[in-house]
């Protein structure tokens, strides 16, 4: 259909106030970070900053065990997505490939595993990783998300695993491979993008954990990821917005390349669970 | 044996390993009598991590609302069983003002999240020039961290130097800067826009995702009909979407009743329990006063009602899921 100039001109103009308004935020975000502590106190705002302080990140990386906690979240993360992986490549493998009873089920379980508040979760939680002596320790922070993220993981893995024809392991199996030989041979290869999307979606849901790391690592400071330490500085640097800024902006940088890779995977991870 | 096996079942794995006999083979889970085990065996891992730190979790958290316990420790007698967590839970101001504040913010949220999800994907679902760019855009908010989110409108919203209090005096909407952390109503108001931008990608993710399915014959077919805009939207977009706007409806209700890390590193729940939610009130009885037994029956309920509600929607449209 073609458009009028007119009718052009208020599209672009609708996408572009929309977009603004909405992206603002983060622009935000890097800008106070970057600006001047008395520029931040200027009224009316500035809204670019003339003279960007890029001491800043110097600055929070020496006041704070930023990089720490930037390992911490990092080691959790993968912890958790290794885990994650190791139990739902076989899962749904099996619920792509062998048609289980209870295996229809799997959309009840993610369903019901959105219905479960983490704030009723995490008080047994707590009391079971006491009793196993893995409180403070990221053991129990990797377990924790593991369970937030199996049930997606399985779900989006069987999905690629339903496009790829079994006539590549049938045909493996005739040449002498064991079933589980082909599907670490031959279907685990072929579906590489997919284990890439699902492994970075799980990432992502780790590196926005609050909750849990709040209940079982609060006491061990060497533990802290960087959500927890993050919001210990707010307390600390009551005003000082810009370091407080800067650490949140270095949070940041790793989610936002992994949602450039994943954004054409997202509705892949968000539907799950949502058809029967 | 293999070729009769594999015309038999077409679906199913068929052949048998040959050749090298590793200790799969010789369990000769390939067998085809035999592959649901292999099936099971692939599935079990899954399944015990999910029964070991969830289903047994909650089924001790069920234990823990029947009691009369502070801090629970394995290690020490159960306490005897009781109801009385139950009872002063529906007798308790508190219980029902966060069961007020949490329908009050899904209602505000979801309905929000709705409105603008469906208007951002409407509008980026156009072809237009930059229209990947603009769907990225869109959806960024889903990638940043709540505890991101949150520290960011913290900052917006600062009373003093905050660029919120600074437009709105601008546009002539407010006299004096609002202390927004200190006043119930203007804390509710930002826990609701943390929560609405943080929420909105999901719906506009999924109803772009739906908006792309709708065959472009449907309004086609339409035109030639004579059927205006409007009515292209009513009769054809709105109905097409259904199914998958009442999955985002349900979900993000879900996430709202759920939500811990927004509310709770913005504003605790407060000022004066107005942004105290039946999550937050089930951590801080937990956590910041260690009435483990309490909590729990808060959690508990909770999850009831999710779940009722859920059902209730679900049975509502059962052909749209």
């Amino acid at each position: 259909m073609r458009r009028t100039p007119l009718q052009s001109l208020a599209l672009y103009g609708a996408v572009i106030v929309i977009c603004g308004i909405l992206v603002f935020p983060i622009y935000w975000l890097f800008i106070t970070a970057l600006s001047q502590p008395d520029a931040l106190r200027a009224m009316p705002p500035k809204f670019w900053p003339e003279h960007p302080n890029w001491g800043i990140f110097a600055e929070v990386l020496n006041d704070k065990p930023l990089l720490l906690w930037l390992k911490n979240s990092v080691l959790a993360a993968l912890g958790a997505v290794g885990l994650s992986m190791v139990v739902s490549i076989p899962a749904g493998y099996a619920l792509s490939r062998f048609r289980l009873r209870g295996g229809e089920s799997l959309g009840l379980v993610i369903l019901t595993s959105k219905m479960l508040p983490a704030t009723l979760l995490v008080i047994p939680l707590f009391v079971i990783f006491r009793q196993l002596g893995l409180l403070g320790s990221l053991w129990s922070v990797i377990l924790a998300h593991a369970t937030l993220i199996v049930p997606f993981s399985t779900w989006m893995l069987k999905g690629y695993f339903d496009t790829i024809p079994q006539e590549l392991e049938q045909a493996a199996m005739v040449d002498g491979c064991s079933p589980i030989g082909a599907m670490i041979r031959v279907v685990l290869p072929v579906s590489a993008p997919g284990l890439a999307a699902t492994a970075l979606y799980g990432f992502v849901l780790s590196w926005a954990d609050y909750a849990y790391a709040r209940t079982f690592l609060t006491s061990a400071q060497q533990n802290w990821t960087l959500n927890l330490g993050i919001t210990t500085m707010r307390g600390e640097y009551i005003s000082n917005w810009a370091i407080i800024s800067a650490a949140c902006v270095l949070a940041t940088i790793p989610v936002l390349f992994i949602y450039l890779f994943l954004e054409r995977y997202l509705v892949g991870g968000m539907t799950a669970g949502s058809e029967k | 044996m293999a070729q009769t096996n594999s015309e038999r079942t077409t679906e199913t794995f068929s052949g048998r390993p040959q050749g090298k006999s590793t200790w799969f083979a010789s369990l000769d889970l390939a067998r085809p009598s035999r592959r649901h085990w292999l099936g099971y065996m692939l599935l079990a891992p899954a399944v015990l991590l999910m029964i070991a730190f969830v289903a047994y979790p909650l089924f001790v958290s069920l234990d823990i609302s029947f009691q009369n316990v502070g801090i629970v420790r394995f290690d020490q007698p159960r306490k005897p069983f009781t109801t009385a967590n139950y009872e002063k839970l529906f007798t308790s101001p508190d219980f029902w003002n966060a069961v007020w504040v949490t329908v009050k913010l899904v209602v505000v949220v979801t309905t929000s999240c709705f409105v603008l999800g469906l208007g951002t994907a409407l509008l980026v679902n156009n072809h237009f020039k930059g229209r990947p760019l603009a769907r990225l855009l869109v959806a960024l908010p889903w990638a940043i961290p709540e505890i991101i989110a949150v520290v960011i409108f913290a900052w917006l919203f600062d009373s003093s130097f905050g660029l919120i209090n600074w437009l709105m005096i601008k546009l002539g909407l407010i006299g004096s800067p609002i202390n927004w952390f200190s006043t119930p109503g203007a804390a509710f108001s930002a826990v609701s826009v943390v929560m609405i931008w943080k929420g909105y990608p999901f719906v506009s993710i999924m109803a772009l995702a739906g908006l792309q399915s709708i065959p472009e014959d449907y309004y086609n077919a339409a035109k030639v009909d004579g059927a205006n805009v409007w009515q292209r939207f009513i009769y054809i977009t709105i109905p097409s979407l259904m199914p998958i706007l009442g999955v985002s409806m349900i979900l993000s209700m879900l996430w709202v009743f759920r939500d811990f890390s927004i509310i709770y590193t913005l504003t605790g729940g407060g000022p004066l329990g107005s942004t105290e939610t039946l999550s937050i009130m089930t951590y801080e009885e937990a956590f910041g006063f260690f009435r483990m037994g309490y909590a729990s029956a808060v959690g508990i309920i909770t999850l009831v009602i999710c779940v009722v509600v859920s059902r209730l929607m679900l049975h509502r449209a059962p052909e749209n899921l």
